[in-house]
């Protein structure tokens, strides 16, 4: 039983060094640039639309769910605020609601670079920590299974 | 009798010692396994085919930090190794320099227990790679002694004279704060005054570089400019995010060529529209790239030292200073820095995001300050993009 303890927590080590190895940023940056690869293979203008704004509502959804946790700290709160502004400009952008005029069919696959760019540099992504960029993560695989 | 426990007692020390050469053995060991063999331990200046250099580089890359990013193809790249690989092509392309690489890499333990050298340092000279060494990176204060220290042990001593460059490689590196720059060491702070007080140690006799690269996000700022502005006659700087794909740095090689007549205000001109061109072809947001001519900025610094001053104190002094109170914007926006003064000395290249609010802004003035978010309908004075 004990060496199945020393064990497991071993390979929960290993996991948990994964993601802190990437910092825990590259896989949001990277769940952004799948889903603008799955757009510039797509062919019609309204799946492309709905790729990205299903990857957004995803984002967005895994955003509010952990801001509900009482346990991330203040300036966690404060990142994951801005993160969601963030992507409900894209949202509106894409949709031409709130201001925005709608991205143009022919435009689709740039405004994708642009969201993956964007995030890229996004330094409210740089203030949230790991333990909460994990949680993060964690809740994205399991809403989009 | 003997107490049987007397044995045990006194082995006590022995078994420790034996344990503790055990240790230092495996460490040993570990040591040899790792990958970071030095080429070369000592610069061989007198080696045949190793001559004085007329050009100087100094690169300092963080690769402390989450530095990927990908291309339009969906291609994923550690941007810290993308320029180690450009820095690298720079120094053989270059057969009248020394260049004087760092690479400040994450910190890391072997089995979690032994820590690995957490930065790189290459040197080269006349296009040939003579050290090559890895380091501990500061442990307390971050002020680049280990990398000063490297630097000062194989710069070349020489009469010629010399053009010296130094670039940096990195995040924005924060104005006030500055906890949480450095991954590794969270803890440690990094402001612009740690830098600032870095960068003395590069400067040998002339106290200033000829040009000085910051590849960082929001580096054009009047604080960090007038900051820098002691150590560099001029300084190349991204006014607004800088995608992590970064300054291209083919513009360096072959400076035998490209900086023979020494004029090294044009060539930093030529390497910023270079560094746009790059940049602009893949990228969708914003590109923005100044170059300052740090005396002629002096009048402006000067001019707008007390405002940007207090605001920078007001933000210190607040108990939570956070982006979600504060965030960027160009200098222009605001009526206190539109002055006469404002673009003397300062070249820009810019180019507005593809799509977002600010798609439609037309210029930058190469100058970028802070304001309290919600502000930016009341005080914008630039053209600003009307969405329908």
């Amino acid at each position: 039983m004990t060496t199945r303890i020393a064990l497991g927590s071993f390979v929960m080590m290993l996991l948990l060094a994964l993601p802190a190895h990437a910092g825990g940023k590259g896989e949001l940056q990277q769940y952004f640039n799948n889903a603008a690869n799955k757009v510039k293979a797509t062919v019609n203008p309204s799946e492309k639309r709905d790729i990205l704004n299903q990857s957004m509502q995803t984002m967005s959804k895994a955003l509010v769910m952990v801001q509900g946790s009482t346990s991330i700290s203040k300036d966690d709160a404060v990142g994951i605020d801005l993160f969601i502004a963030a992507l409900q400009e894209k949202q509106d952008e894409l949709a031409g609601t709130n201001g925005y005029v709608r991205v143009p069919d022919e435009q689709l696959n740039a405004f994708s670079n642009y969201v993956v760019q964007d995030m890229e540099q996004a330094d409210q992504i740089i203030t949230i920590s790991l333990i909460t960029l994990l949680l993060i993560i964690i809740l994205i695989v399991l809403l989009v299974r | 009798m003997r107490d049987p426990h007397s044995r045990s007692v006194r082995s006590a020390p022995y078994s420790m010692l034996f344990v503790s050469v055990r240790c230092a053995a495996l460490t040993l060991l570990l040591s040899a396994c790792s990958a970071d063999i030095p080429v070369q331990r000592e610069a061989q200046p007198a080696e045949q085919g190793v001559y004085a250099a007329s050009y100087s580089i100094v690169c300092v890359i963080h690769g402390d930090g989450d530095y990927l990013y990908h291309d339009t193809s969906g291609n994923e790249y550690k941007a810290d190794e993308e320029a180690l690989a450009g820095a690298k092509r720079v120094a053989l392309q270059n057969p009248d320099a020394e260049v004087f690489i760092f690479h400040q890499k994450p910190r890391r333990h072997l089995l979690f227990l032994f820590p690995l050298h957490d930065g790189d340092f290459y040197y080269y000279r006349n296009g040939r790679l003579l050290a090559n060494e890895s380091y501990w990176r500061d442990q307390e204060q971050s002020h680049f002694d280990p990398e000063v220290a490297l630097y000062r042990r194989f710069r070349a001593e020489n009469h010629r004279e010399t053009v010296s460059l130094f670039l940096y490689y990195g995040h924005e590196i924060p104005e006030f704060g500055g906890a949480g720059y450095d991954a590794s060491y969270p803890d440690r702070p990094f402001t612009v005054q740690d830098f600032a007080g870095g960068l003395q140690g590069f400067t040998r006799d002339s106290a200033r570089v000829d040009l000085m690269v910051l590849s960082t996000c929001f580096g054009s700022t009047p604080y960090t400019i007038g900051a820098l502005g002691s150590f560099a006659r001029y300084i190349i700087a991204s006014p607004e995010n800088l995608h992590l794909s970064y300054f291209d740095l083919h513009s360096l090689e072959r400076l035998d060529l490209s900086l023979r007549d020494g004029d090294v205000s044009g060539f930093a001109k030529r390497f910023a529209h270079q560094a746009f061109e790059r940049l602009t072809r893949d990228i969708q947001t914003s590109v923005s790239v100044a170059v300052y001519d740090v005396d002629r900025v002096q009048e402006f610094l000067q001019s707008v030292h007390s405002v940007y001053d207090h605001t920078l104190t007001t933000f210190k002094g607040e108990t939570q200073p956070s982006m979600a109170t504060i965030e960027h914007c160009d200098c222009a926006d605001i009526p206190a820095y539109v002055l006469p003064t404002m673009n003397k000395g300062v070249d820009v290249f810019y180019r507005s995001a593809r799509f977002g609010r600010s798609k439609l802004k037309q210029n930058h003035s190469g100058w970028e300050c802070w304001r309290e978010r919600g502000l930016h309908a009341a005080t914008s004075q630039t053209t600003e993009p009307v969405l329908k």
